[in-house]
């Protein structure tokens, strides 16, 4: 070991004086091409002749310096080189040897610096996003299933401000009353990506959280620049939790929105979408099932009753209908007997009154004398019973006053005048004293 | 329904398969009333989840949530 670095220590040119090296590595480095870098201003400080800072992204930082001179022709407003800021500075590495009391240090010398403008940032935001992309971050969100109902919901935002009002509202206008888990954030300089990536890990390590809005109101892209910042955005895709972006306004589009699972333009369209049911409407549709089943439910018994009353009532239809069929039959033989034995009768009748007819047109001739004997017989035996026969043979009958017959002596004596009739006619008589006993 | 559904989603979309057999008159007597009964079981649930998000907005801290549970005992 020993050995070998005492080869090297002979291979090596040198040891030459420490300034003098010092002296030409500034040389060195201040041959280096001028470039632009672009980042976030970060420890801003002044002495009297320059301001230094860091500027960073996510993937490093540089130390910077600028003259104050130059700082005063690069025409920058008072105030706008501070912490946070967005700047494209122009130059190129320096290094300063130190001296006999004062430090080495190496910076980037700025011989320019100006504000991002949109049109950097865009072009940073681009680069970003084809790197997201071609890993696959944008997928990871959209692919978790978002409940319809959630119960809890966590919401990262700015403690104050119209984002916080309109989620409310919008929330409230589906019909939402659940649990909501504010995570209040900065929302804008550089302390906000941190602290909003902080906010929605600690919301997505709460089991009952269901799903994480996070938001914010309008700015220009270097205002919602927190919500480019590359870990924020990683670790929002990595998310097992859906997340609800709606940072900007529709036309604002920040790398969050790439990777979240939904991306809406403004504050209550995010509520819609981390409570994709409205829950009013809901409601009404449920009630409309619950009236659905229920007739259903009704109907079917009721049809079936209905047809089982029917079926019920087959049989004695049935034999109803068989019954009348029967009587049908029956009246129609009824009918064709009586036709057959009324013809049958007056034909017989017809036969019947011919032979009659005959037989009394034979037998009329004797039976016609002897009824004229027996009248003749009838007669004498009449007129031998007649009064005036008995009259003619010196016999009177003794009537009362208006023709009576007189029959007994008590009636003659008790009445005051009689008529005696005689063959040849009356006389009035008159009785007188009593009752002559036959003895 | 004999297990609680997996989700209100999963239980609107059982009720709306449930209504659609029964509206295509094709269920049978005893499907007819198993299906009437499963899907007031629904309806019951699905009421109930609209009923935890429906009695009043709870807004909470997270700051708050994050400091009760450092100062509840038995954690760490």
């Amino acid at each position: 070991m020993g050995t070998a670095l005492e080869e090297s220590r002979l291979n090596l040119p040198g040891p030459f004086a420490v300034g003098a090296y010092a002296r030409k590595l500034q040389e060195e480095m201040r041959k280096r091409a001028r470039v632009q870098l672009i980042g976030e201003v970060t420890g801003i400080g002044r002495s009297k002749v320059q301001a230094y800072f860091e500027l960073r992204d996510g993937d490093g930082a540089v130390p910077c310096a600028i003259w104050l001179n130059d700082l005063e022709k690069a025409g920058l407003t008072e105030g706008a080189l501070r912490d946070g800021a967005e700047v494209v500075i122009a130059g190129g590495p320096d290094y300063y040897p130190g001296g006999g009391q004062a430090s080495p240090s190496f910076c980037f010398r700025a011989t320019d610096v100006r504000l991002a403008g949109e049109g950097d940032l865009i072009a940073r935001l681009e680069a970003l996003r084809k790197q997201l992309r071609s890993e696959g971050l944008f997928e990871l969100q959209k692919q978790l299933r978002r409940p319809r109902l959630p119960k809890t919901i966590g919401v990262v935002t700015a403690e104050t401000g119209a984002a916080r009002r309109d989620l409310l509202a919008g929330l409230e206008r589906r019909g939402w009353a659940g649990e909501l888990i504010w995570a209040f954030a900065p929302v804008q300089d550089r302390r906000a990506a941190p602290a909003i990536a902080m906010a929605i890990q600690d919301l997505a390590a709460r089991p009952e959280v269901e799903a994480i809005v996070v938001t914010r109101g309008g700015g220009s892209l270097a205002d919602l620049w927190a919500f480019c910042d590359e870990t924020l955005c990683r670790t929002v895709a990595m998310l097992r939790v859906p997340v609800v972006s709606a940072v900007g306004h529709e036309r604002d589009s920040t790398l969050i929105d790439d990777v979240a699972a939904v991306a809406c333009s403004t504050p209550t369209h995010a509520a819609e979408a981390a409570v994709p049911l409205d829950c009013l409407a809901a409601r009404e549709s449920l009630e409309r099932c619950a009236l659905a089943l229920r007739r259903a439910g009704e109907g079917a018994i009721d049809i079936r009753s209905r047809h089982l009353v029917h079926l019920a009532r087959g049989p004695a239809r049935a034999l109803q209908r068989e019954r009348g069929k029967l009587n049908q039959k029956i009246r129609e033989i009824r009918a064709a007997s009586e036709r057959g034995l009324s013809q049958r009768v007056s034909s017989q009748q017809r036969i019947g009154t011919v032979v009659l007819e005959r037989a009394r047109r034979r037998a009329a001739g004797a039976d016609l004398e002897k009824r004229r004997e027996a009248l003749r017989q009838a007669m004498v035996t009449l007129r031998a019973h007649e009064p005036e026969r008995t009259l003619e043979r010196g016999y009177a009958l003794v009537e009362g006053e208006v023709g009576e017959p007189v029959t007994s002596a008590a009636a003659a004596a008790a009445a005051a005048g009689v008529k005696l009739r005689f063959a040849d006619g009356r006389v009035q008589a008159r009785t007188e004293g009593d009752v002559e006993r036959e003895t | 329904m004999s297990e609680r559904p997996e989700s209100y989603e999963a239980a609107v979309e059982r009720l709306e398969e449930i209504i659609d057999r029964l509206d295509s008159g094709q269920a049978g007597l005893r499907e007819t009333l198993d299906l009437c009964k499963e899907g007031k079981e629904l309806v019951n649930y699905c009421a109930a989840e609209l009923d935890e998000v429906g009695e009043g907005l709870k807004e909470l801290r997270l700051d708050d949530l994050a400091a009760k549970l450092e100062a509840s005992p038995g954690v760490n």
